[in-house]
């Protein structure tokens, strides 16, 4: 259904970007299966073979691969909307900005000029509709978003204004900072939230190739079949990561699904305490403990990217 | 008095509906000869702001009091911003003839703050 939607003409500009890097997204639908802690040692594998990597945390409202990384978020900058301001000697009090209005923000009491009562998303049509030229665009803030710099990782981290909405807005921003300040990476590899809403679709825009992290529970499968689904409408090529691998069921369903999309399994990744021992410290798997089963997994699939992404 | 009345139908038989933004139409009566018109919400089925909107139509329609269940706390800035008064307690087992009816007898106070979540599209339920 998506997929007659979406002719290649759409699809083309949707995955445009301004860089040739290539770009790895690492999903997964379902919360709490490991993304994070995937991504961040992909970067780290990565890294100590030698590339430079841009890693970007897109799970705006609960960013996380800085504390994984054992980082303080650094050099900030703020995410803004536009918000109206209408100016009251210039409104003439047609009242087509009411109108106009999808989010019915604005209301307009009798023989007065509107005023500003509902939630803003920032589109700007009431700008456009006002003919008395009256609404000036203010602004207010969604998010944030941060640079960390090291030697061949740079960490790009978006943050949400807790009670904002416009999680997709700061997703687009935290990418655009990305493409104008990365220093000339190998690969840039985006981290996004779970679900498969507009936030994750922003972030994995323009992705080559992309992750799901999953684990072996038939919640772990009813949302890999969603992030298949939304992954194959955006012809994006997936791959799926079976994390916690030995969990004991639900094996065969996971198979059929996987099946069913014409991907493939390309790690599995065993339960391991020197995983948790990591994860406790705040230091990624593949550098604490390079010789863990978990740590060979990962290294296993950051050569496979390598080899076909980095020359 | 101009009155407005959540209404779950188009006849002073029908019965009320307690929300606002999101209720099926507005009964604009007068309080004082029972004469009324109909006013169908164009807001409700709004993805946001429906309490808002709600405000604007009967505004338009000339309402100077809403009588309803209960009212969100953006609709209730926005009809305070235009000087309408809300009446909130109205029961949808309660016909809108019978509500006008007790509304005269003194039977609703005026509300100072609204009761009502926060009106996202109807998803949280204020206490009553």
């Amino acid at each position: 259904m998506i997929g007659n939607i979406m002719t290649a003409e759409v699809l083309t500009v949707i995955h445009q970007k301004p860089i040739k890097t290539p770009i790895i997204g690492i999903t997964g639908g379902k919360g709490g299966v490991g993304k994070s802690t995937v991504a961040i040692n992909i970067a780290e594998s990565l890294v100590q073979m030698g590339h430079k990597v841009s890693l970007v945390d897109a799970d705006v409202d609960a960013p996380d691969d800085h504390i994984l990384l054992n980082m303080s978020l650094q050099n900030p900058m703020d995410v803004t909307i536009t918000t109206p301001l209408i100016n009251d000697e210039k409104c003439s009090k047609c009242r087509k900005c009411v109108d106009v209005c999808r989010m019915n923000a604005l209301f307009q009491p009798r023989d007065s000029v509107p005023t500003l009562i509902g939630e803003c998303n920032g589109c700007e049509a009431c700008i456009l509709v006002c003919p008395d030229d009256a609404i000036e665009r203010g602004e207010k803030a969604v998010g944030k978003t941060y640079m960390n710099e090291t030697e061949n990782l740079t960490l790009f981290t978006g943050e949400l204004i807790p009670g904002s909405e416009e999680s997709s807005f700061v997703v687009n921003a935290l990418k655009a900072r990305v493409y104008n300040e990365a220093n000339d990476p190998d690969i840039i590899i985006i981290d996004t939230s779970p679900g498969t809403h507009c936030n994750v679709i922003n972030a994995l825009k323009g992705s080559d190739e992309a992750y799901a992290v999953t684990e072996p529970t038939p919640l772990g499968i009813h949302d890999l079949d969603l992030i298949l689904k939304l992954l194959k409408a955006f012809q994006i090529r997936s791959n799926v990561i079976l994390n916690r691998s030995d969990l004991p069921g639900v094996k065969e369903q996971m198979d059929s699904v996987i099946k069913e999309y014409g991907t493939r399994i390309s790690a599995e990744i065993p339960m391991d305490d020197l995983l948790l021992k990591s994860y406790v410290e705040g230091i990624p798997v593949v550098r604490m403990y390079p010789e863990s089963e978990s740590s060979k997994r990962i290294l296993r699939i950051s050569e496979e990217i390598a080899g076909k992404y980095i020359k | 008095m101009k009155l407005c009345i959540t209404s779950t139908g188009k006849d002073m038989d029908s019965r009320v509906d307690e929300h606002f933004g999101r209720a099926s139409c507005f009964m604009i009566v007068d309080t004082a000869t029972m004469d009324f018109e109909v006013v169908s919400n164009t807001a409700q089925a709004a993805e946001q702001g429906a309490g808002i909107s709600a405000a604007q139509i009967i505004l338009d329609k000339g309402a100077e009091a809403l009588l309803t269940g209960i009212v969100g706390p953006k609709a209730f800035s926005a009809l305070r911003a235009a000087n309408v008064k809300v009446y909130e307690g109205a029961s949808g087992a309660d016909s809108v003839r019978g509500t006008v009816e007790k509304f005269n007898r003194g039977e609703y106070s005026e509300a100072s703050v609204p009761s009502g979540g926060p009106g996202r599209g109807g998803r949280f339920r204020g206490g009553r």
